[in-house]
């Protein structure tokens, strides 16, 4: 069994925000018990698996390691019991890719799958270009100060989903809100109640009234493209069908929030991270400087840096074997990415941030059949916007301390103070 | 005239394979036609079998 001090350590919210201790006990189990169980205080026992050939390896079999027979995050039994008594025995608040397996995971997938190939989100990349060179125009009216992430790293990926999805402008405030209040659940400056700590009962009906928010505003603008349909995204979903049916009511809804969600955030806590990054390692911002070139591997540095998704959920479908462990039929197994992608078997130097390395290959969009199915959109996002900003900026630092939200999920920066000087 | 490079998709993330670039980090070199390419070579993002992709066409 993994030491309870570690063990507590994984699923603190607060440590994912300080980073280090997360770091260290990483570090610990990759190297004295890279696949061992885990039960810390009120959660079920679980195995954290911590090296990237073995999250690769749960990932990829997907029909082995199920997401959605138990909660596909990680919650609490008393959360848990709860969750199911509302949801008639499901362990989900909401039923999106992220909940399903075969053959309703497939078959939902496929529904955007094409919306979201390159050859397709190509078409969007001069307005994604446009919205871009608005916000650095902007961060250069600013005066040589901002904060990074409120400024610019939250706002962009947010416009451009929200265009993407057909949401007004107007709304997109509502759409971040809800969004930081859903992946920010423990997070007191960001979550509905305001509070530091809350009783279960309580912090299940934060989320829940926060997924009504969403649902009653995607009821609305489903409505509006089933009457008229446009070329955006929510007009797919919203007269989408599976095999020959129309979607599920709550299957709807629930694409409609993780697109909204899920769709800007990690871009967001990407973007923030890697410029975090950058201003850390003066030396790496010079040799971008000079080789403009090496945009990809900064887009992929920052990606396995910044590593937003901390984890996912899964349970075997049965008795197996994994890295000469047996896992048991039913068994959680929590995919730990930070760790993945500090893997010292997979990199040099896993705590440098480096915009050299050759080759990158992280599991920050996951692996297998659940991978990413926003990673194009991400990653053209965020090289337009390294490709617009780089060249005018001829000079960046910290101007303070950025702090990170407190998430064991989904996580990122929340403020990146900087001081700059651009052309 | 030699025949122009083509490009492959995998079913499962989108993933492209060019011919054109090859896949350097797994050893494939630039120019490495798709016959050429190992059949037990799987998809770099998701890890789909070669057998998983489909040839495209880019404007």
């Amino acid at each position: 069994m993994i030491p309870q001090e570690i063990a507590e350590t994984i699923v603190d919210p607060k440590a994912y925000a300080q980073e280090t201790p997360v770091d260290e006990a990483f570090t610990f189990l990759r190297r004295e018990m890279p696949l061992a169980q885990a039960e810390p205080e009120g959660v079920e026992k679980f195995w954290a698996v911590t090296k990237q050939i073995d999250i690769r390896e749960v990932e990829r079999n997907n029909d082995l390691f199920h997401n959605g027979d138990k909660s596909a995050t990680l919650t609490t039994i008393e959360a848990d019991n709860k969750v199911r008594e509302m949801m008639g025995g499901s362990p989900h608040l909401v039923r999106s890719l992220v909940q399903m397996d075969n053959p309703d995971h497939m078959d939902y997938r496929r529904l955007t799958q094409s919306w979201f190939l390159p050859q397709n989100i190509r078409k969007l990349e001069p307005r994604i270009r446009e919205i871009a060179k608005g916000f650095i125009d902007r961060m250069a009216d600013m005066g040589g100060t901002c904060d990074f992430a409120r400024d610019v790293a939250f706002l962009y990926p947010l416009h451009v989903i929200m265009e993407i999805l057909g949401v007004p402008e107007a709304d997109e405030p509502l759409m971040l809100k809800l969004t930081q209040e859903l992946f920010g659940a423990n997070d007191s400056d960001v979550n509905r109640s305001g509070e530091e700590t809350q009783e279960t009962d309580d912090f299940l009906a934060s989320i829940q009234q926060t997924i009504g928010d969403f649902i009653t505003y995607f009821n609305d603008l489903t409505e509006k493209r089933r009457a008229s349909p446009t070329d955006d995204l929510s007009s797919v979903i919203a007269n989408g069908s599976i095999r020959g049916e129309p979607l599920d009511h709550f299957a709807a809804m629930s694409y409609y929030i993780i697109a909204a969600t899920a769709g800007h955030d990690t871009t967001s806590n990407t973007t923030a991270g890697g410029l975090w990054g950058l201003c850390e390692n003066q030396d790496q911002f010079a040799k971008l400087k000079a080789n403009p070139g090496l945009i990809p591997n900064l887009l992929e540095e920052s990606i396995r840096w910044s590593t937003p998704v901390k984890h996912f959920m899964r349970s075997a479908t049965r008795d197996t074997s994994l890295a000469g462990a047996d896992i048991a039929k039913g068994d959680w197994m929590m995919l730990c990415y930070p760790s993945g992608n500090r893997d010292e078997d997979v990199w040099d130097d896993p705590f440098k941030f480096r915009v050299d390395r050759e080759t990158n290959k992280h599991v920050a969009f996951g692996y297998g059949a659940h991978v990413c199915i926003g990673q194009h959109l991400a990653r053209m996002e965020m090289r337009i916007l390294w490709e617009e900003l780089l060249p005018r900026l001829e000079s960046i630092e910290l101007n303070g301390t950025p702090k990170r939200m407190e998430s064991s999920f989904v996580c990122g920066p929340k403020t990146v103070p900087v001081r700059y000087k651009m052309q | 005239m030699a025949e122009a490079f083509k490009v492959w998709q995998c079913r499962t993330c989108g993933h492209m394979y060019e011919e054109e670039f090859g896949d350097p980090a797994e050893g494939i070199a630039p120019g490495t036609r798709w016959a050429d390419v190992p059949g037990d070579w799987i998809c770099p993002s998701c890890g789909t079998p070669k057998a998983d992709f489909d040839m495209i066409e880019l404007d």
